[in-house]
């Protein structure tokens, strides 16, 4: 192999930098969609605001092949134990979006069936806010996601698991 | 037997558990005691109110009442078209009604309904847990002396931690 070969066909990088890229990139979502932001969800999938331009339209309906969660819509009470399943059902690596104000907040359900915010509970990443939120908003959040990602190192992650 | 002559028939034979006929909004309201609604029921249905339209109960704590609670039939009949409401009336210290579950199957459901939120138990139901909330969920959130904020099973939950560190000095 020539000298000038080798020049235009081989790339340096870091494995962090690489890896980072390769799964910012290719996100699969695992709608969690309880309410209107469910359906909301739906349309941000859809033509006009296509979520699979980010790499994100793998839709996976199972939590163990899929690395981000889509909370879209409130927790009840009854539904909270089967979201913290699915969260724990994921593989690492993995990341939370909380779509809307009541899976944020719990929005204007302040009652007592309803979780006031999941991050009470789960790790959450990004937030978007509305009700339910435009589909520019959620693609928003995504690409707020993909920075995060981006940015995320090897040495970040603990050796062991808290329980 | 058109409904103005059961409800004659009702004073006259139950005359001591009937505690007041009303109307309202066109309608005629029969307030009973908790004891005898099976035999009312039983009359109604016999007398062409064949479709329990609605069942659900009251707490009279702050409206008042001839007790604590009112359990209320919404009947139908589809052959004459006449509607009428029969509330039962329940004491707090005694909360239980007999089933309606035998004379028509929806009662099944909303009486686990009210007996989730109301905590008044049926009778002779076939199967009364709750419906709705939790079975391990204590209390009945629809009573008017229970908090509406509830008592903190909103907020019992395990927090799950992440894998990977976030505190540190990453902020983006």
């Amino acid at each position: 192999m020539k000298q000038d070969d080798i020049k235009s066909n081989i790339l340096t990088t870091t494995l962090e930098s690489a890896v980072n890229w390769g799964r910012k990139n290719s996100l699969w979502p695992m709608p969690f969609g309880t309410a209107c932001c469910g359906i909301e969800f739906m349309a941000v999938l859809a033509a006009r605001t296509d979520l699979a331009r980010f790499g994100a339209e793998a839709i996976r309906f199972s939590p163990r092949q899929s690395d981000l969660l889509i909370v879209a819509g409130r927790i009840s009470l009854k539904m909270m134990p089967v979201l913290i399943r699915i969260y724990e059902q994921m593989p690492e690596p993995k990341w939370v979006i909380s779509m809307g104000a009541c899976a944020s907040t719990g929005g204007v359900f302040d009652t007592y069936s309803v979780i006031q915010g999941v991050d009470k509970f789960i790790p959450v990443d990004v937030y978007v806010p509305g009700c339910p939120p435009r589909p520019e908003g959620v693609v928003d959040g995504l690409i707020k996601l993909q920075e995060l990602v981006d940015k995320e190192k090897f040495s970040d992650y603990s050796t062991t698991l808290k329980k | 037997m058109l409904l103005p002559e059961i409800i004659t028939k009702i004073e006259n034979q139950f005359s001591d558990s009937t505690l007041d006929t009303t109307k309202f909004a066109g309608e005629d309201v029969i307030h009973i005691k908790g004891s005898s609604i099976l035999d009312i029921l039983k009359l109604f249905k016999n007398n062409g109110f064949n479709f329990l339209a609605d069942m659900t109960a009251i707490d009279n704590l702050t409206l008042g009442g001839f007790e604590r609670f009112s359990v209320v039939y919404h009947l139908l009949s589809h052959e004459t078209k006449e509607r009428v409401t029969v509330k039962a009336y329940v004491p707090e210290d005694e909360p239980e009604l007999p089933s309606a579950e035998s004379l028509w199957k929806t009662a099944d459901w909303q009486e686990r309904e009210i007996y989730d939120l109301f905590g008044i138990s049926f009778k002779g139901h076939p199967n009364l847990i709750r419906i709705m909330n939790p079975d391990d969920y204590k209390g009945h959130p629809l009573r008017k002396d229970y908090p509406r904020l509830g008592r903190k099973e909103r907020d019992d939950f395990p927090v799950i931690e992440r894998g990977i560190n976030k505190d540190s000095s990453k902020e983006w």
